[in-house]
């Protein structure tokens, strides 16, 4: 151990002047979609600007690129927006606020087409025209797509086109640990660099988050060692509400195991959903009548909403009707009827991740898939235009509750919202930072060096728990209560195991105590957003009472209950630490809550 | 067949080490363990203190390249089972960079590469807001495989030229300037011409070919470069016959 | 407080890897082609002082050293024509809006170009050399 008392002493001899300092008109925390988009926006609306994009992973790590299946924009001639926002209000259940569903739908093809100026390669139709794809929620296809790898397409095309922005300069693998609060308003953060192990200040006129979701806090879940909701965290501890947390999608065609996903589009493309008897059983489940293969209708069978289809697996589960794997129970995503040359031109990169991760070829066998966590629909409380009640704080992306997507999002609306909402946050940004209100970095020494203290003490941590085992126990308390279905002790049983699990957090040993790329002691930091981010989740799922969306209570409150529960949660740490939950009513301007249909009825809706 | 295997893995922490030095680590082995989940299992269960990068763990973010048993790999797209045979497998850091820690491979520089050749799209006059520019499947075609990089820097631990110059701006660079050039909207490739001719650019590849070898996304590097070459000599060409004539170099 | 290892190419970077020694190989070509151009060089050399001294040359060609150097020389060219001429698709890429031609075909054409002009090659020397031919 040694090395341990050596690294310890460095330490001390750091001290005092191991804080470095730095100063920008905004920063952004995050190089992802949202983050991109927001640079290049607060740039191209002021060059004068000095904008500064931070990051724990190099732009092109960030999750985005993990997107596969694509991102919503009306272009067909015979779509219309009317028809974009009655899906995205239906499919989020009526939770979304319609006022910001509007101004999405108007401005999700614009921000495509730019996408396409700056070289995104769409798929096109032989002719050169842009090619759109049918996507579960949406009866008219309107999502746009690169192959089956649009995410990663949009992120690197982002990510080269903010290299010609000479405002917008970099700080990669930087890991954003506290926000600075002075006055009452944002005015900077403090960041680790990872690579010396050094804390930074940095002081910003306005501070974006743009730091991705947090399905990390599930065992199985489609998303990035990265995402772990560490923006949510951040905002949350300075008293931001988070909203809606209790909303978490989980995608229903992730491979048993590892929850890679497998994208929607497969099942767009074509692919059918069957269980152990070779059976289409959605059609058990409201979603039908069944389509013929390699002909599949909007909104209807496999085309119905994730939630939906999410559901419909835990029961065929409990029924017994789930193929059994080596990896878990499952059921197949048939693709076989679509044909090798189809399979190849469309999805290459599924067929490629099933081949090597579960050694199945899609073109000659069915892809075992399951449910898996994907999506958080709530976030950083912030209004429709991307700011938090926290002046000079914006939130945006997955990390944000914009208002967007209620209590479901529909498939390929969260690229389009990265587009939108960042380049609106981006200019938010620029806006309040040209009315120069900058603080003195001296200023926010103080907070930042007890804070860095902080910091420091938990990298020196010496205590007896282990951070691999409070993060296994909070992610299967979390899959067991706050999962697909919710059942009432199960969900109390999970608020006490957070609880507990943050006490226990205190009393967290490293074995590392060394600066220099110190995973072990940026995972401890996660660990701790990530806990208080599964605490706002499952207090709000339990002050929830109803079932809506992808919060599914069929035990104590099976059903909807728009007269109390139309309504946005809002989780909020009190000074002191608990969590408290109030309500935030729904904005609603045009669509009466009403019934979500789908299959068959919903061919009725169809061109409303 | 046994059911673990041994990992011996290079590490350099900076703050107590003076150079590299290797570490054995025995981990499970089943059929569908990867690399990368070896090296999970190593830092939650035996050794918290390994640093390595990773996120996606599925070949499509870039992050987990390390040098497996000498050759370059994306350590989640890499499986134990093919090394049973071997028994042991030697993990470092990916060659040719300098190594910030264990397996955690400075990149920077070739970040800085792909920044240099102005990968983006350079056009004279922007389309209006609400058109797409067309391209036909066959035009996207030209360009595709280039596009589909995704920076894991494996080529550059493959490339002795790089190993031996690391100014050379590299495959996947010069890669991505290519991806523009071929693309039916861009109008830049005369801007991006200097880094092709210069010294660092095309020039210094003597197509060892490697770079297309390891590559995990078939981008194939190799092939961009060398028709890099071939735009090169043209536009030497074109302006040599300019000159010629008097018009000056384009 | 970073301190970054710089690691050092090694001497033989080039022996560590197959994929290296391939290249190397075929890099390596050029040498013995070198001195069948040496070879053919001090033939003519030879042929230009006389009968004598020619014939020399000639039967040198037929010693075992003689042929090793020819067997070697003629294996690196087959080695040096295939690895490069496979390397063509990858080099000469002909797609445009006007002209679009198949990689395989490129490569085939290049293959067919390159048997042929050495069997040309071959039957032109045999046509010239036969006794009853040309001379
Ligand atoms: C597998 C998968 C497939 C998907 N497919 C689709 C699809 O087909 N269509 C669709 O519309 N949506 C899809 N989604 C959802 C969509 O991709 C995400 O919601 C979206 O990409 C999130 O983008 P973001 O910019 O908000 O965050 P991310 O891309 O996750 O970026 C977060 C950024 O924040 C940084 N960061 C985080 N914490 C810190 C910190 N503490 N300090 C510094 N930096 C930090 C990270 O480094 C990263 O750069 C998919 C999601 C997944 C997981
Ligand atoms: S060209 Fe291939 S090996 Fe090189 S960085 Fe790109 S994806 Fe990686
Ligand atoms: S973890 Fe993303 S490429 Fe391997």
């Amino acid at each position: 151990m040694q090395g341990y008392a050596r690294a310890a002493a460095l330490c001390v001899l750091g001290g005092a002047n191991a804080m470095n300092q730095q100063q920008a008109d905004i920063v952004i925390v995050g190089g992802g979609g949202a983050g991109l988009r927001a640079a290049i926006a607060a740039a191209e609306s002021n060059p004068g600007l000095d904008i500064l994009l931070l990051s724990k992973v190099y732009p092109m790590r960030s999750h985005t690129v993990a997107a596969e299946g694509g991102c919503a924009g009306v272009i067909q001639a015979h779509d219309s927006l009317d028809a974009h926002f009655d899906d995205t209000v239906a499919g989020g259940d009526w939770l979304c606020d319609q006022d910001v569903v509007d101004y999405f739908v108007r401005h999700a093809t614009e921000e495509n087409l730019r996408l396409e100026h700056w070289g995104c390669p769409w798929s096109r139709k032989p002719d050169g025209s842009i090619n759109v794809r049918a996507f579960g929620g949406m009866q008219i296809e309107r999502t746009w797509f690169a192959a089956d790898k649009t995410g990663f397409h949009i992120l690197h095309t982002l990510f080269q086109t903010s290299l010609k922005y000479p405002g917008i300069r970099r700080c990669d693998e930087y890991f954003c640990t506290d926000l600075l609060v002075e006055d009452g308003h944002c005015a900077g953060l403090l960041a680790i660099d990872m690579r010396s192990g050094e804390q930074t200040l940095i002081a910003a006129s306005a501070v974006i988050l743009a730091t991705g979701g947090a399905a990390r806090v599930y065992r199985y879940n489609t998303n990035g060692g990265i995402v772990t909701g560490d923006g949510m965290a951040l905002a949350y501890r300075q008293g931001v509400p988070l909203r809606d947390m209790e909303f978490v999608q989980y995608h229903p065609t992730g491979l048993p195991g590892s929850g890679i996903l497998i994208t929607e589009a497969a099942r767009g493309e074509g692919g059918v959903l069957t269980n152990r008897e070779g059976y289409r059983y959605l059609q058990d489940y409201g979603l039908g009548p069944e389509t013929p293969p390699g002909q599949p209708q909007n909104k209807q069978m496999e085309l119905g909403p994730r939630d939906r289809l999410s559901q419909a697996f835990w029961h065929e589960e409990q029924a017994g009707r789930t193929v059994a794997t080596e990896r878990g129970a499952a059921v197949h995503l048939d693709l076989r009827h679509l044909g090798e040359q189809h399979i190849q031109e469309r999805l290459p990169f599924i067929r490629d991740l099933a081949r090597t991760y579960i050694n199945v070829d899609a073109v000659h066998e069915p892809i075992p898939v399951r449910p898996t966590a994907h999506y958080t629909m709530g976030g950083i409380q912030t209004d429709r235009h991307t700011a938090t009640c926290l002046p000079g704080l914006y939130a945006v992306g997955e990390c944000a509750s914009v208002g967007l997507h209620g209590a479901n999002r529909l498939g390929s609306n969260s690229l389009a919202e990265l587009s939108v909402f960042g380049r609106l946050a981006g200019e938010q940004a620029a806006e309040r930072a040209a009315q120069g209100l900058a603080v003195d970095p001296q200023r926010l020494r103080p907070q930042a060096e007890a804070q860095a203290a902080e910091r420091e003490a938990l990298r020196r941590a010496n205590g007896p728990e282990r951070l691999a085992v409070l993060r296994d126990e909070m992610a299967g308390a979390m899959e067991a209560g706050i999962g697909i279905f919710r059942v009432p002790a199960q969900m109390t049983a999970t608020v006490e195991k957070i609880a507990e699990l943050k006490a226990r957090y205190q009393q967290l040993g490293l074995k590392d105590g060394s600066h220099a790329f110190n995973t072990e002691w940026l995972q401890a930091i996660e660990l701790g957003f990530l806990l208080d981010v599964a605490e706002a989740m499952s207090h709000a799922a339990l002050a929830r009472q109803e079932s809506r969306g992808s919060h599914q209570r069929p035990e104590d409150f099976p059903a909807r209950n728009d007269a109390l529960f139309l309504r946005h949660s809002l989780a909020r740490q009190q000074q002191g630490g608990a969590t408290e939950v109030s309500w935030q009513d729904v904005v609603i301007t045009r669509s009466a809550p009403g019934e979500r249909h789908y299959g068959g009825k919903a061919t009725g809706e169809a061109g409303r | 067949m046994s059911d673990t295997i041994e990992l011996a893995v290079t590490r350099y922490r900076p703050e107590q080490d003076t150079q590299p030095w290797e570490q054995r680590y025995t981990v499970p082995c089943s059929d569908d363990m990867s690399v990368l989940d070896a090296l999970n299992y190593i830092k939650d269960a035996l050794d918290p203190s390994l640093s390595h990068r990773w996120s996606c763990r599925m070949a499509i973010c870039g992050s987990c390249g390390v040098m497996v048993n000498g050759e370059p790999k994306l350590s989640c797209k890499t499986f134990l089972r093919d090394y049973r045979e071997a028994g042991v497998l030697e993990v470092r850091a990916l060659d040719n960079l300098p190594v910030e820690r264990d397996l955690v491979a400075d990149i920077s520089g070739v970040v800085e590469h792909i920044e240099a050749v102005k990968p983006w799209l350079i056009r004279h006059s922007e389309p209006p807001v609400d058109t797409a520019h067309s391209q036909t499947p066959a035009q996207m075609a030209r360009y595709h495989a280039f596009s589909q990089c995704i920076n894991c820097a494996l080529c550059y631990a493959a490339c002795p030229q790089f190993g031996r110059n690391p100014a050379f701006l590299g495959p996947a660079a010069l890669t991505l300037a290519q991806r523009y050039n071929l693309d039916s909207r861009d109008e830049g490739s005369s801007e991006r011409m200097p880094w092709l001719n210069a010294e660092e650019g095309v020039w210094s590849c003597t197509f060892v070919g490697y770079c297309s070898e390891v590559c995990p996304k078939d981008v194939d590097p190799a092939s961009a470069i060398n028709r890099g070459k071939v735009a090169s000599d043209i536009n030497y060409g074109v302006n040599l016959f300019r000159l010629l004539r008097g018009k000056g170099d384009a | 407080m970073r301190k970054p290892w710089q690691p050092q190419q090694p001497r033989n970077w080039w022996l560590r890897n197959p994929a290296y020694r391939r290249y190397m190989l075929r890099e390596a070509t050029a040498l013995p082609l070198l001195l069948y151009t040496l070879l053919l060089l001090a033939g003519i050399v030879q042929f230009s002082r006389g009968e004598a001294a020619f014939a020399t040359w000639l039967s040198w060609l037929q010693t075992p050293a003689g042929l090793l150097l020819q067997g070697i020389a003629l294996a690196a060219a087959l080695l040096h024509a295939v690895t490069w001429v496979a390397l063509v698709p990858k080099i000469l890429v002909i797609d445009s809006d006007r002209l679009r031609i198949d990689p395989r075909h490129v490569l085939r054409a290049h293959q067919l170009g390159a048997l042929a002009g050495n069997l040309g090659l071959i039957v032109a020397t045999l046509w010239l050399l036969w006794p009853t031919g040309g001379a």
